[in-house]
């Protein structure tokens, strides 16, 4: 499993023309740090580091709250239509990115929002997957825990915000970790949404400063651009690896 | 767009220019340059030295950097994108925000020019100096649609034969001096033929796994040369043709016989080549920097012993390569007077150093410059020269190039590797093609 990280690192310290003559090459000095060094040299690669982590947490935190919020009302509140709406909300998990992608960014132009954090960040937030998940977690939580808090007293959202909220920390991680991935990860919709440099996403930059035939001429320095856009996944995983252990476990069962 | 609108533009145009000339603004004009050819800032972040750059990317940051520093009314704001942007352009008017000036390959004009995406160039060009009889013959028939130049020519490429000299000549191919190249698909094959029993190596190398677009390169280039009108109109192919079949049949032969290197893909081909894995690899001019720096390399497979010709004449039609190149467009949008010289502006400073692009391997898209004494000192260069003549892109109006040329490449794979009869690929790669052109809107 680890054999094509190392492989990525290694040819991420090769100069790009030995490479060229071939990856046996890989194997044998020279090495060097002159393609991470171009990285850095690049004066736009952390504005587009910073947009990224600006995306990405805003999104995380956004679907966190708004499935939470969506989960717990079809969970445990009765209102007219509630069964309908969540089948419509079950219908977006079938409905591929790609189907809509032209509306909404004819949508997004029409509110001038290209260009923008917001034009990043608001499609991210409509996350069927996320107020499906909540909505079973909810579910599944006892009753009489909030039948208890309401006995002493507490609000709707007073039990939701001390009662509820915090036992369902697990599936927030679940759903938090996966939401970061999946957005830092994103190229397509930064790719042409975010068409000024200054509001390029990390996965957009990086792409873009790969010269021609990169993949041929270029080859230590694209090694050494996946694994410096790997750098902050690699860290999240350090810091949340119980969790997203936990968190796998419990997608598939 | 019709001709009345269209000589409606050229006048309004050079009136915004000219009225241009008394404007006065506070700041700097910012426009916006949308490119692709890489970042390359750890090298030549505010370079201005652009006789020192090396390779694509590194002498178009310079020019910028030497045209901002030179214009300090102008800023030219650079967004990169990755090869070769065209989503991004796309996205960009659709948003009604695209840049002021984009890279764009002259097989994809059409695609931009017929929906009024991109403006005629003719009259902002002439009120700066640029006239189009100074391109080469190439470069004009590369951008212009409908008798007006649709973008500013930057350069002209066209698949290549890189040669490994020394197998060449231990395979009795350079007689006298002189390299012995085939005149025909016979004379091709009993060379390769000969080349491979000297040699115990392949003639040609090819990138033929994953390859979206080589295989329709040479096709084009071996119909053209038999005078095949494949292209009658620009929504309909016909492939379906004796000189099509003979093309195939010619390449399928090829790797039959084991005269090719198999199951390369770009990358790996490249690389043959630079190992000296066979005698002859056809790929672009944008390698011929990179090859002749590996001549130059005692040790190297390529140690003294590298040149490139054109693509020669098989057939007895015509002598023509099939050809596309890099120009700069400017996509439709209100700009200010200001705005609009600013861009010429730049468009004539890009045409006064057409000979540092040229370094990259590219062929010029000015006469002048092809016919300069610098750049025919260039190595290989005046070998080359004939290109601008006998270069030829696809007829002006056929769209979707890019697709088109990787529906056909899957389908010439299939058949030259024998997964597909030759004729079906060929009444596939039609019907495929076609059907794409018919449902263009």
């Amino acid at each position: 499993m680890a054999a094509p990280l190392l492989w990525t690192l290694l040819l991420s310290l090769k100069p790009n023309d030995e490479l060229l003559r071939g990856t046996q090459t890989a194997f044998s000095a020279p090495y060097t740090l002159r393609n991470y060094l171009d990285i850095l040299g690049h004066s736009a690669v952390f504005g587009w580091l910073l947009n990224s982590a600006i995306v990405a947490l805003s999104v995380t935190a956004g679907v966190l709250a708004l499935s939470s919020l969506a989960g717990y009302g079809f969970a445990r509140l009765r209102f007219p239509g509630r069964d309908a709406l969540f089948i419509l909300v079950l219908f977006g998990l079938a409905i591929p990115e790609q189907s809509v992608i032209m509306a909404r960014h004819q949508m997004f132009s029409a509110l001038h929002l290209h260009n923008s954090y917001a034009g990043l960040i608001l499609p991210g937030l409509a996350a069927p997957f996320g107020v499906f998940l909540m909505t079973q977690y909810f579910r599944a939580m006892p009753r009489e825990l909030e039948e208890a808090a309401w006995l002493d007293g507490a609000s709707r959202f007073k039990t939701f915000w001390r009662i509820l909220l915090p036992l369902s920390l697990p599936a927030q991680a679940t759903l938090g970790i996966f939401t970061f991935l999946s957005t830092w990860n994103d190229y397509w919709w930064p790719l042409i949404s975010a068409t000024n440099s200054e509001r390029y996403t990390l996965t957009v930059g990086i792409a873009s400063s790969q010269m021609n035939f990169a993949q041929t001429n270029g080859l230590g320095f694209l090694m050494a651009q996946a694994v410096f856009a790997s750098l902050p996944i690699l860290i999240v995983y350090v810091i949340f690896q119980r969790y997203l252990v936990a968190a796998v476990s419990r997608a598939a069962a | 767009m019709s001709a009345a609108s269209r000589a409606g533009v050229a006048p309004a145009l050079l009136m915004a220019l000219l009225s241009a000339c008394s404007a006065h603004t506070a700041g700097p004009v910012q426009i916006t340059l949308q490119r692709f050819f890489g970042a390359c800032d750890a090298q030549y972040a505010g370079s201005t030295n652009v006789a020192a750059a090396q390779g694509e990317c590194g002498i178009i940051t310079t020019l910028v950097n030497r045209f901002n520093a030179q214009n300090p009314d102008v800023h030219v704001k650079v967004n990169i994108v990755y090869w070769p942007g065209y989503d991004q352009l796309s996205a960009g008017l659709a948003a009604g925000d695209p840049p002021d000036l984009v890279t764009l390959h002259q097989s994809v004009i059409s695609d931009y020019s017929q929906r009024h995406l991109i403006v005629p160039l003719d009259a902002g060009l002439r009120a700066v100096g640029v006239e189009p009889a100074s391109f080469t013959p190439a470069a004009r028939r590369g951008v212009m649609r409908g008798g007006h130049i649709f973008a500013l020519p930057f350069d002209t490429w066209a698949p290549l034969w890189h040669i490994n000299l020394r197998l060449f000549r231990t395979a009795g191919l350079v007689a006298n001096g002189v390299l012995v190249l085939p005149h025909s698909a016979d004379e091709l094959l009993a060379q390769a033929r000969q080349f491979v029993r000297a040699t115990g190596k392949p003639y040609l190398v090819q990138s033929m796994v994953n390859e979206p677009s080589a295989y329709a390169r040479n096709l084009f280039t071996l119909l053209m040369q038999q005078n095949s009108d494949f292209f009658a109109d620009a929504r309909h192919i016909t492939l379906q043709t004796p000189e099509a079949r003979r093309a195939l049949e010619l390449f399928a032969r090829i790797y039959a016989e084991g005269l090719t290197t198999k199951h390369q893909d770009y990358t790996a081909a490249t690389a043959g080549f630079l190992s000296g894995q066979g005698g002859v690899y056809i790929v672009g001019t944008w390698m011929i920097d990179t090859y002749d720096d590996a001549a130059a390399h005692p040790g190297s497979p390529l140690s003294g012993g590298y040149t490139v010709v054109p693509f020669p004449q098989l057939y007895p039609g015509r002598d023509v390569t099939y050809a596309d190149g890099h120009s700069w467009a400017v996509p439709t949008k209100q700009r200010t007077p200001a705005e609009l010289r600013a861009v010429f502006r730049l468009l004539r400073f890009l045409t006064d150093n057409d000979f540092e692009w040229s370094r990259t391997g590219h062929l010029p898209a000015f006469q002048a410059v092809i016919d300069s004494a610098r750049w025919r000192a260039l190595p290989h260069r005046a070998a080359l020269a004939k290109l601008v003549d006998i270069a030829a892109p696809l007829p002006t109006g056929v769209q979707r190039q890019f697709l088109l040329q990787q529906i056909i490449s899957e389908e010439m794979q299939a058949a030259i590797t024998g997964q597909k009869p030759i004729d079906a690929a060929l009444a596939d790669a039609e019907h495929r093609v076609n059907d794409l052109l018919f449902n263009l809107l």
